[in-house]
């Protein structure tokens, strides 16, 4: 049995490692590129969201590959379309006359557990292990990938902290053991640590949105590089440990939902609640935009979109909304991302004087 | 005191019913007109660009009613009697007419996961100052009406189902059927073909096995599923599924209710509809589908 799962961004070797530990035979997802899009639209339904576009994409490439059996997540408290992922590819793929099957998971740890031990066999020490060194590739992930937003703006060679970047997930890819693991860490963050920047202010601006395309860069077509290098420090709430929590300690959810009421009274499915309550935070802190990812026709994220929209006119701070599908072209994106950088700074030039 | 209803949407998940609960609470309502251009227009403007029809639809309605009324009542479902949810569009109406609209809303949440339909009644009535007696009584009358109303329309449907003419299942949302203006009046072009056209909406659900049906957390999802199982056990000509263009559910559900009359080998059409869509675009896929059939 050769397993493959979703390309996910960065996160994407935290998975391939977990799989690996387990002792599964795994064919990595290839990076999402626009060929992929364009192969898993041409097979998805017209009308269905864009993620699944690009999953769908990536189990084709898979397959191609070797790969017979697919792993997917999908939600089992959202109220949107992602429970049904698992369920339309296995039927697409199969109307498409792939022989491939389908392990589905709820995002429940018990679930995860018994569904993995089933396809695996390992012993409940290796999954232990496993989880443990899956959860801390994805704290070093996150924690370089913040570390990046902050230094973009700031370096004095340009493209520096790129070069650094992408080597060091190269690097990370290959670490097998989880004292190794601890080493790199250590390592890494003081390698880091000198690439010269200039000590200075620069604007900020908050990214919002599905967590998904906030998170994978290579559908959001490097956003957060893209700003970083135009000058401008981006900060995003959204990543896959903040979701974790938030499936362990439900009450996080309980406080948002306290501090958006005037907003929102009630969830919307996925993560509509938290794109308002990071909104409002960013305001409170002062920051000088917001931008607002999301794919096409997201039900959840269209639902809170006029509501950012009030907030924004309410504020006055700088709002930008980008809805990502297969259409979306890089040029035209450029474009408005730079139109909304010159208002950003204008905005933060206005606030200094 | 006036309150407003929008017919639109969520109206239609239950007519009548709302209407009448207020009257018999000695309140004046305002319905709002049969769905037109201008209010389609209106609803365009205002309401996001990828949100779906059906919700700009009912955007446009509440704009006809704002500032003709003292509340406008648009209630928060959530989940129904089954515990089952609503689409997730519905969560957030409410906040969203407040966003749009300078008119007071009149909301109330219904989530029978949390507490029982009366009881999320009681607390709306008494928002509006009625107390428990008053409140019980208008829901009875308004029950016991809608009751003989969809009974009447359930006889109707069980006629037409067991006569011997040619007939075509129209499958989508009740926003979607009962709304000519939306729809393009497609049951009358249905009928000017010569073919009888039926309501799925208009069947009564029996509890049918749902094995060929993945598990649905939405009500129209298990609801539509059981209706064409019931549908199925009758001799039925063709079906045609209507969408409101950039609606999330309906792309999950076409996906297996095609497959359900794709095995049945009964010929199965599907149609958008948007803001856009041209009448003899839409004339001409109907004769198309009719004739394939008749053949």
């Amino acid at each position: 049995m050769k397993i493959t799962f979703p390309y996910w961004g960065n996160y994407t070797i935290a998975f391939e490692k977990l799989a690996k530990k387990l002792g599964l035979e795994v064919v990595p997802p290839e990076k999402t590129t626009p060929l992929t899009i364009e192969k898993g639209a041409k097979i998805a339904p017209e009308m269905y969201c864009f993620p699944l576009k690009v999953n769908l994409g990536n189990f084709l490439e898979a397959i191609e590959k070797g790969a017979d059996t697919s792993v997917m997540a999908t939600a089992r408290g959202g109220s949107c379309r992602l429970r049904y992922y698992a369920i339309v590819e296995d039927k697409i793929l199969k109307d498409e006359g792939k022989k491939v099957n389908f392990v589905i998971f709820d995002q429940s740890p018990l679930d995860i557990y018994s569904k993995l031990k089933k396809i695996s066999g390992a012993s409940f020490f290796q999954f232990l292990n496993s989880a443990l060194f899956t959860l801390k590739t994805i704290s070093i992930i996150e924690k370089l990938e913040k570390r990046a937003q902050f230094l973009r703006p700031r370096e004095k060679e340009k493209g520096e902290t790129d070069r650094f970047l992408n080597s060091a997930f190269r690097r990370l890819r290959k670490i097998e053991k989880f004292f190794d693991l601890l080493k790199f860490e250590r390592e890494i963050l003081k390698e880091m640590a000198q690439i010269k920047y200039e000590r200075k202010e620069v604007p900020k601006v908050g990214i919002v949105g599905e967590i998904y395309t906030v998170t994978d860069h290579s559908i959001n077509f490097e956003i957060e590089r893209k700003l970083g290098n135009l000058g401008i420090e981006v900060h995003r709430e959204m990543s896959l440990f903040y979701h974790l929590k938030k499936k362990i300690f439900p009450w996080i959810d309980w406080k948002i939902q306290r501090k958006i009421k005037n907003y929102l009274g009630s969830t919307v499915g996925g993560h509509g609640r938290d794109a308002i309550y990071e909104m409002l935070k960013y305001v409170k802190e002062d920051f000088d935009g917001v931008i607002q990812l999301l794919p096409a026709m997201c039900m959840p994220e269209t639902t809170v979109r006029p509501i950012l929209e009030k907030i924004h006119q309410e504020t006055g701070i700088p709002f930008l909304s980008l809805s990502i599908d297969e259409q979306v072209a890089e040029a035209g994106l450029n474009t408005r991302i730079e139109a909304f950088v010159d208002v950003v700074k204008n905005y933060y030039g206005k606030k200094k004087n | 005191m006036k309150i407003g209803i929008p017919r639109a949407l969520i109206y239609w998940k239950r007519p009548i019913f709302w209407e009448n609960f207020f009257e018999n609470l000695q309140f004046e309502v305002i319905l709002s007109p049969k769905t037109n251009k201008k209010i389609v227009e209106e609803g365009v403007k205002i309401s996001d660009p990828e949100t779906c029809f059906s919700n700009k639809v009912y955007f446009g309605h509440l704009k006809w009613l704002d500032e003709k009324c003292d509340f406008i009542f648009v209630p928060r479902l959530k989940t129904n009697k089954e515990k089952l949810e609503y689409c997730p569009k519905f969560f957030g109406l409410p906040d969203l007419a407040k966003a749009f609209l300078k008119t007071k809303i009149l909301t109330q949440e219904f989530d029978e996961k949390k507490e029982k339909f009366e009881k999320s009644l009681l607390k709306l009535g008494k928002k509006l100052r009625k107390n428990k007696k008053e409140i019980s009584k208008a829901f009875k009358i308004a029950k016991e009406k809608e009751k003989i109303f969809l009974k009447e329309k359930e006889r109707e449907t069980l006629k037409k189902l067991t006569s011997n003419s040619f007939k075509i299942v129209l499958i989508s949302h009740p926003y979607n059927l009962f709304d000519d203006y939306v729809n393009l009046r497609i049951a009358q072009r249905i009928k000017n073909l010569g073919a009888l056209p039926i309501f799925l909406e208009n069947i009564r659900a029996e509890n049918t096995n749902l094995d060929l049906w993945p598990k649905f957390h939405w009500e129209f999802g298990k609801e539509i599923a059981q209706k064409i199982e019931t549908i199925l056990k009758y001799e039925i000509s063709g079906a045609i599924q209507i969408s409101s263009f950039a609606c999330g559910c309906d792309a999950v559900l076409k996906e297996f209710v095609e497959k359900r009359f794709k095995k049945e080998k009964i010929p199965f059409l599907y149609l958008i509809i948007d803001e856009h869509t041209g009448e003899a675009g839409f004339q001409t896929r109907i004769e198309a589908f009719l004739d394939t059939i008749k053949i």
